[in-house]
This record gives structure tokens, C-alpha cells and sequence, in this order.
């Protein structure tokens, strides 16, 4: 079954135009493509931050638009390219992570879980602003992961990363969703690792 | 008490003198800002002279239409001030921003003159002085109100990306920063008031007291005006604020 779809022709402020995409669920797909070739728009459109030409975006056979707003990004949540942590421990923005959608806190084993599948073994009281930008990456990865959605879209997770810990990190995740029927959709440059981890490839920005 | 020296036109005009020193530093701090200094007590004298005649003939003639036109004119600029310092807000919040500064003017305007000073709506002597206090207060204290909410909107692009993804709705995001600017259009004015009488003798009872009224009503009328400025200040901001910050995202939760 498909998860997304869109037909030829979708396209973004007449800047982008998208050729058919078909996303498989239960897949870890990635897209590709050169800068500026509207990956991570697409990203966009896909998690209802940004609005996509009425009704040529499907999730699930069904328009986006159908479906209420806040619950999808809830089911299908995009992590985005642009880190952000609040100034304080890592506890502490998860806590403020989940009073900002209402809901109550989560434990400290499963947040010690979520940050060692993430690659950030780091004590719970550190404080974010003393991390690097790749190990602030990989918390604000761990809080995502932690609200446990149907669809994760990684708009390039491993962007700050070295080599080794982005396998590590992709390795640790492709486990994790697919044991717990989590679909990825991630956006990446590194072609190593496309090739090593994906179960679909979508090219975009293609001469045709 | 001695009512007021009547100041002649050759006297009162040596004031602008000081203006030379004005001048004289910013050459000297190259602030390339005398131009404005130059067009700014111009437009000063110049409305100051035609509101003085205006004001002359109105007090002459007390008749509700020219209260209510004075009014109004006060009202108008404001909000023109305040949005054309926010010039890229969308019309809803425009409107709103209008309606809030107009509404609450005049239920703190109605209260003040008719319930504490217990004068009637059309009295010009009352109305246009305090209407022309409380407008200009509001007018910075709204203006900074929503500028600060714009700008920190601008700096914090990545939070509120982030938390939209996550999940966050809309008005879960925008009031911490709701609030936050409301605290900055409210704080000028409190902090006016704790240095009130201390540091400075405020203008509206510098006035009263030049003109012979006893420092003992003086002081009452400043007081009244504080409080009416500081709920003024607060509501029209609120309103602004409150009302307008919903007009930044539509029916799908995306923020503009």
C-alpha cells in the first residue's frame, strides 16, 4: 500500500514542479536530488506545514486536506533540517516539548531510550546549550522519535554528523522503526548511505 | 498663586536657540539626523500653532460635533501611527489593531471625564486634553507592543517551525510571546510611574501647576491620568495582541 502519493504535475509557487512520487509504507525511502530541487519543501507539504495545491497529496489514498490537522502532524511528524532545543537541560526540553502539545511527560528510562537509539548518551541533566550542533541534532532527533509516530520524515538527520556515527544513527533507527511500524521518509545528501540503508530511492530534480 | 506669565512672541521664541546645541552635538557625533531635527520641530510649531487656534475656537464654541471630530482626528492618527510603523501585518490584524485602540480610548475616555470628573461627554475643556494624553501613550505603548511581538516572531523562525512539526497547536506556540509583548507595551508606563514625583514632575501637572491650580488637585489629576494611561496602555495592547495574534495562522495550523 502506499502512504504517500502525488501525480505529476504538483507543483510549489510555480518554482518547483514535482514528476509523480509514490512513497511505500513500512519502508525506509529517501529522497534525493540536488540542492534546491525542492526536497525539503516536499518534506513540508507531506507534514501539512506547508500548504500543497488543494487535494494532490495523498496519505494514505486519502487528501491530506481530509484529514484533521493537528492529529496528522501528531501521526506523520517531520523532524526539521533546523535544529531547535530550548536553553536547559535535555530533560527539561522534554518536558517543554511535550507541555507545548498538551501532553504529559515522559519518563526518565524512556528518555534515556530515545537518546541512546538516537546516538546521544548524554546524562539527562546536561545542559543543551554545552552540546555541539551534531549532538544538538541527535537530541532534537530523540525528542521526535520519543512521540512515537506513525510516520517519521527526517528532512537531513545526518547533516552534522561523521561518518561513523551517521551509520550508527541510521542503523539504530531503520531497527527501531521497523520493529515498531514506523515508516521513514528522510532526505539525505550522502550517497553511501542511501544506497547502504534505503528500501526505495526517490530521485527528484531529474533531467528528463 | 499667580495665574500663568503670558509668554510674549519675541520671548518664547528664544527657546528654539537651544535647538542650536541640539545641532551642534549631533555635528559633532556625525548623527546625520539634522534634517529630521530641522522637519520635526517645524511640523511641532506648526501643528501646536493650528491645534492652539483650533483648540481657541472650540473652547469659544463648544459645540458636541467639534469634541467629537477632535476626537475622532486624535483616534485616526494614532492608529495610522501605529500601523504605519507595522506596515507588513495583515488586514485582519490591522483592523484589529484599529478597533482595540478605538474601543478601549473610548470606554477609558467616557469613564475618566463623565464617572471620576463627573463632566459631561462634550466638554472640550476636559475631553480634548486627556483623549490627547491617553492617545499618545497608547500609541507607543501599542506600537512598541507590537513590534516587539513582530521581531521576536522574525527571531524565532526555527522554535516555531519545530514546534508546529511536533505537533504544537498554533496558539500554544504564539502566547508565550503574546505575553512577552504585552509585558514590554505595559513596562514603560509603570516604570513611569514609580519615578513619578520623585525625579520628575509629569507634564500634565507641570501645566496645571504653571497655570495657578493648587499642587494638592494637581497631583489628583495626575494620578487619575496614570492610572487611566496605565489601563489604556494595557487594554489596547491586550486587545491587540490577544485578538490580533489569530489572525497569523488559518484554518490548516500553518503560521504565517
Amino acid at each position: 500500500m502506499e502512504l504517500f502519493s502525488s501525480k505529476e504535475g504538483l507543483c510549489f509557487q510555480q518554482l518547483i514542479t514535482y514528476p509523480e512520487i509514490k512513497i511505500n509504507a513500512d519502508c525506509f525511502s529517501f529522497i534525493t536530488g540536488k540542492s534546491g530541487c525542492g526536497k525539503s519543501t516536499y518534506l513540508r507539504m507531506l507534514s501539512a506545514t506547508l500548504s500543497a495545491p488543494d487535494g494532490q497529496i495523498f496519505y494514505r489514498s486519502k487528501p491530506l486536506e481530509d484529514y484533521p490537522v493537528l492529529d496528522y502532524r501528531r501521526e506523520v511528524m517531520l523532524v526539521p533540517q533546523q535544529v531547535f532545543l530550548f536553553d536547559g537541560t535535555i530533560r527539561e526540553n522534554f518536558d517543554l516539548f511535550y507541555d507545548m502539545r498538551e501532553e504529559k511527560q515522559p519518563l526518565d528510562e524512556d528518555v534515556q531510550r530515545f537518546l541512546s537509539i538516537c546516538c546521544a548518551d548524554f546524562p539527562l541533566s546536561a545542559n543543551c546549550s554545552t552540546l555541539s550542533g551534531g549532538e544538538r541534532q541527535r537530541v532534537f532527533l530523540a525528542i521526535f522519535l520519543s512521540a512515537m509516530p506513525k510516520v517519521l520524515l527526517l528532512d537531513e538527520p545526518t547533516a552534522a554528523l561523521d561518518e561513523q556515527t551517521s551509520e550508527t544513527l541510521l542503523h539504530n533507527l531503520k531497527q527501531f522503526c521497523s520493529q515498531n511500524n514506523i515508516s521513514v521518509v528522510c532526505v539525505c545528501h550522502n550517497g553511501e548511505l542511501v544506497r547502504r540503508f534505503a528500501d526505495q530511492e526517490i530521485r527528484l530534480g531529474e533531467e528528463r | 498663586m499667580n495665574g500663568i506669565v503670558q509668554l510674549q512672541l519675541w520671548q518664547f521664541s528664544l527657546i528654539y536657540l537651544l535647538l542650536l546645541i541640539v545641532i551642534f552635538i549631533m555635528k559633532r557625533c556625525s548623527i546625520n539626523r539634522t534634517k529630521l531635527l530641522i522637519v520635526a520641530s517645524i511640523k511641532m510649531t506648526v501643528q501646536l500653532i493650528l491645534s492652539g487656534l483650533i483648540l481657541t475656537y472650540i473652547f469659544e464654541n463648544p459645540h458636541p460635533i467639534f469634541v467629537v471630530a477632535y476626537v475622532s482626528v486624535m483616534v485616526w492618527f494614532s492608529i495610522h501611527r501605529v500601523l504605519s510603523n507595522n506596515k507588513d501585518l495583515n488586514k485582519r490584524f490591522k483592523a484589529v489593531i484599529a478597533l482595540s485602540i478605538a474601543s478601549s480610548g473610548l470606554f477609558v475616555l467616557l469613564f475618566f471625564v463623565c464617572v471620576v470628573v463627573g463632566e459631561s461627554i462634550f466638554n472640550p475643556q476636559y475631553v480634548i486634553p486627556i483623549s490627547g494624553m491617553l492617545m499618545g501613550n497608547t500609541m507607543t505603548g501599542v506600537s512598541l507592543g507590537i513590534k516587539t511581538f513582530r521581531e521576536s516572531l522574525d527571531g524565532q523562525r526555527a522554535k516555531i517551525n519545530a514546534l508546529l512539526c511536533f505537533g504544537a497547536a498554533p496558539k500554544k506556540i504564539l502566547m508565550p510571546f503574546v505575553k512577552q509583548s504585552l509585558e514590554t507595551a505595559m513596562l514603560p508606563t509603570i516604570n513611569s510611574m514609580i519615578g513619578m514625583g520623585v525625579v520628575s514632575l509629569p507634564g500634565m501637572m507641570t501645566g496645571q501647576i504653571l497655570s495657578g491650580t493648587l499642587p494638592t488637585t494637581a497631583i489628583l489629576y495626575q494620578i487619575a491620568i496614570m492610572i487611566a494611561i496605565c489601563t489604556m496602555v494595557t487594554s489596547a495592547s491586550f486587545g491587540a495582541l490577544y485578538f490580533g495574534y489569530r489572525t497569523l495562522y488559518d484554518s490548516k495550523k500553518q503560521i504565517i
